[in-house]
């Protein structure tokens, strides 16, 4: 939730906050020089990394290179500043914007080269140079950063003047384009900073349109900062509060206290639609949600089970039952994601389908199949539990005994992941993947290729080449291609995870509130927002 | 003088063993239950051997009856120990992958509570007030009407509270009194009346249970021999039931209030803080819960049993005081 302070007439609020809220709520700041200024604030109920929705927030703004969680993320989208900027529409999900750098290119087969913007300053008044560029891809990319899973791998920056660099593969072995959508993921970090450790770890210093100033339990202040080179955000003050119940936020938002909610119930947004003085705002987001198999063990390790399972769901009652908050799509990627197609032949309802390759693998009618465990999670995303209620007596039509498990989040991130042994709990996970790139590899890599299969543990020889191949390809068209027409319906065709649909993120805010840009993986752009 | 003496040395003697009883049972049950702490602290992302070098670090991998006595030991000597995942500002910090945590850069969990509890305490006292000021009149109008429609009035009050879920009432309080209305404000705290919506709701969860405990102490002695004789006597019947009824039926209502009442308080506070984003202990404690935060789990359990306990010693000593017939 994030909100502004502005006057208002409700007897209990003498003066302004405007506020946004997706989990995150606003507190105005007191004191009369505070009076009439807007502020902005927001609260975060979940928590991602790599793709997957979290729920921590608060002081990891530090160094983004530390983490990978989603609402830090989000967080930094305020106070830090990217060479590039996407907006990942899925009209254009290719389209790059300039931030810090004015223009790119790519040179050679390895070589990128970016000219960066002059006049910008940091937070703390040092002048944005190439060395910043530099020291930032150098640092975030090396493989001991826990973050670095988020970059294709090392990279070298060659400085070729204060406001040219050229990013470098070449020693690493791999393209230089992998780097072309990430660029607009990167938080460019002051050099001075990651020289100095400490001095990283001391406060969040960036380009962006907000500074922080402070952390209050579990609110974040930030302030609009003077020197941003898009102009000074006419929002002055910007809250940032953890509100852990949904209905909270909600009705948050419809006394005043807040200005703008995020995560929305399918059910609230439709309400709240109806609601005077407040405006709702939905968009497709960078998420698909998906049903992964845990390949690696008895029966999901035969393609064919994956596959009559797959043909077993009905994805469109699931999408009945998700409402506003879903999409139907026919891909492993988001369509605001580059390489998303509408895979031709991807697995769709069919029971006939399902009960022919169940014989074929040799349970006819579901018989000899262990017992299934189908985890979820309840209170992440929406309307987990109700869909899997409904998958798992489809799976059950088709002889599948399946048990269903719902786990609050914590307990079910412990469940997620697969463990030291390679092995995971259950058979079949619930879970979102959410990145902030176009990348598409961002999503693939840690899902699909054996060398991560972070949940479904697949190892396939067919998919690791494909992917490896549209990686290594050396143009944007012969990686589009080979993404289409290979790499995504191969992975629908292997099954190793069913892609259920792309999420739809809702939002609710003041009408008093206009500018809002919103980024498909959560990250709010306020820095042109107004409160009226 | 002795016998004070001997009875907090006694209970007191008593309670240090329910503490410790309790602070174990909920040490146990954390370790046990679904759900990593280390995945919390270290981020979804974090590989099995960070994580597990980090629950090392942390001693997380201990026996629990070492890792108990660790805990103990460090409480004795007043330390709560750190939070996993709040920063010294209060703000949760989980997520880091960047090696095992430094605990003491860690909000230390006293500091946590200390700051939590003015809030949790003004809406007590607040809740209380409230429940007092409903259940006083209706129940002693039940009381002393015993059979006609002030007693019906207050059962069926009595009823109808009871069976309000207070998440239902404060999510509707909010929308009616704030959200519609502007007549309050409701999700906070940036003044006092911030806590005026959640305390209705604190009242309305506990005013059934003093209304009841009032109308049937009252009404017991109010059907009492010396209610009538006192009156035969000639003390005013008004003078009789503020003098002697009131009193005499204190001592069940204390009880009431000790054993019910606080611990009613207590679990309703955390419900209610949560849905109003209180910012007191209740909504520390949930967002503990849900972050695996066992440092600050573990130290609200058990203050929160020691002050039930130190509560119900008290009372038990006050009804000792009033009727020394009483023995605890």
């Amino acid at each position: 939730m994030i909100s502004c302070v502005k006057k208002r007439r409700e007897p209990h609020h003498e003066d302004y906050t405007a506020t946004i809220s997706c989990g995150y709520g606003s507190r105005r700041r007191r004191g009369s020089h505070r009076r009439a200024q807007p502020v902005l604030a927001g609260l975060c109920t979940g928590l991602q990394h790599a793709g997957l929705r979290g729920r921590r927030h608060g002081d990891g703004l530090v160094d983004p290179s530390s983490h990978t969680v989603a609402p830090q993320i989000t967080a930094e989208g305020f106070l830090f500043g990217r060479l590039t900027r996407c907006p990942m529409t899925p009209a254009n999900p290719g389209e790059i914007l300039p931030d810090l750098a004015v223009s790119w290119s790519q040179i050679d087969a390895h070589t990128l080269e970016y000219k960066l913007r002059a006049g910008v300053t940091f937070h703390d008044g040092q002048p944005f140079t190439a060395r910043d560029v530099k020291a930032t891809y150098e640092y975030a990319s090396d493989p001991s950063r826990p973050a670095s899973a988020w970059y294709p791998g090392r990279v070298d920056v060659e400085v070729v003047d204060d406001l040219t660099v050229r990013l470098s593969t070449k020693a690493h072995g791999y393209p230089a384009l992998n780097f072309w959508y990430v660029s607009s993921f990167l938080p460019i970090l002051c050099a001075d900073d990651v020289a100095n450790p400490e001095k990283l770890k001391q406060r969040p210093n960036g380009t962006g349109p907000f500074k922080y100033v402070s952390t209050t339990g579990d609110q974040i202040n930030f302030q609009a900062f003077d020197g941003y080179h898009g102009g000074k955000p006419a929002i002055e003050n910007l809250v940032w509060a953890y509100v852990p119940d949904a209905n909270t936020r909600v009705l948050g938002l419809l006394n005043g206290q807040y200005h703008l909610t995020e995560r929305l119930e399918p059910e609230q947004y439709v309400s709240l639609s109806k609601e005077a003085g407040i405006k709702t705002d939905r968009s497709l987001s960078s998420e698909n949600k998906y049903l992964h198999f845990r390949c690696n063990k008895p029966p999901f390790d035969d393609v064919r089970v994956r596959l009559a399972a797959f043909h077993s769901i009905d994805r469109d009652q699931v999408l009945a039952i998700v409402g506003e908050a879903g999409q139907a799509s026919n891909c492993h990627l988001s369509p605001v994601k580059f390489g998303f197609t509408d895979v031709e032949g991807y697995p769709e309802y069919n029971p006939e389908k399902a009960q022919a390759l169940l014989a074929e693998a040799g349970y006819p009618n579901g018989q000899g199949l262990p017992e299934i465990e189908y985890i979820t999670s309840v209170g992440f995303y929406p309307k987990t539990r109700e869909y899997g209620e409904l998958i798992s007596a489809m799976l059950q039509e088709q002889g599948f005994p399946v048990k269903l498990t719902t786990l609050e989040p914590a307990a079910w991130e412990e469940q997620l992941y697969r463990r030291a042994d390679g092995q995971g709990p259950g058979h079949i996970v619930d879970v979102g993947w959410l990145t902030g790139s176009p990348e598409p590899d961002l999503v693939l890599r840690p899902n699909y290729h054996s060398s991560f299969a972070l949940i479904n543990g697949i190892n396939d020889a067919e998919i690791d080449a494909s992917l490896d191949k549209e990686r290594n390809a050396l143009t944007q068209e012969e990686r589009l291609k080979v993404l289409q027409s290979e790499t995504l319906p191969l992975i629908a065709a292997k099954a190793p995870s069913i892609s259920l649909f792309s999420s739809v993120f809702l939002r609710a805010m003041s009408s008093k509130l206009d500018g809002v840009t919103f980024f498909p993986n959560g990250p709010v752009d306020l820095s042109k927002a107004t409160l009226s | 003088m002795a016998f004070a003496i001997e009875f907090f040395v006694r209970r007191l003697s008593q309670g240090l063993l329910i503490v410790l009883l309790v602070a174990f049972v909920i040490f146990t049950l954390l370790r046990i239950a679904p759900g990593d702490p280390i995945r919390i602290i270290l981020g979804p992302m974090a590989t099995a051997t960070a994580m597990e070098e980090t629950a090392r670090e942390l001693g997380l991998r201990d026996p629990i009856p070492v890792q108990f006595g660790r805990f103990i030991v460090q409480v004795a000597s007043g330390d709560f120990g750190h939070s996993f995942i709040r920063g010294k500002q209060g703000g949760a910090s989980g997520g880091s992958q960047d090696g095992a945590p430094d605990l003491s850069q860690r909000a230390p969990v006293m500091d946590l509570i200390l700051t939590a509890l003015p809030y949790t305490l003004i809406l007590a006292s607040l809740g209380l007030i409230f429940a007092f000021l409903i259940a006083i009149p209706i129940g002693l109008a039940a009381g002393l009407n015993a059979g006609r429609w002030q007693q019906k009035l207050g059962l069926y009050i009595s009823s109808f509270f009871v069976s309000l879920p207070n998440i239902w009432v404060g999510v509707v309080l909010i929308y009616l009194l704030s959200a519609k209305s502007g007549l309050l404000p409701a999700i906070g705290y940036r003044g006092i009346a911030y806590a005026i919506i959640p305390a209705i709701v604190v009242a309305i969860e506990m005013s059934p249970v003093l209304i009841r405990a009032i109308a049937v102490s009252i009404a017991a002695n109010v059907q009492e021999g010396y209610f009538n004789v006192g009156q035969v006597r000639g003390i005013p019947r008004n003078k009789m039931i503020y003098r002697h009824v009131v009193r005499n039926a204190a001592v069940p209502l204390l009880n009431v209030f000790s054993a019910q009442m606080i611990g009613m308080l207590l679990g309703g506070l955390f419900v209610v803080e949560y849905i109003f984003s209180f910012p007191g202990i209740g909504l520390l404690t949930i967002n503990a819960v849900f972050q695996r935060d066992f440092p600050i789990i573990q130290a609200v359990a058990i203050l929160a049993s020691a002050v039930l306990v130190l509560i119900n010693i008290l009372v038990d000593f006050a009804s000792t005081t009033i009727d020394r017939r009483l023995k605890f």
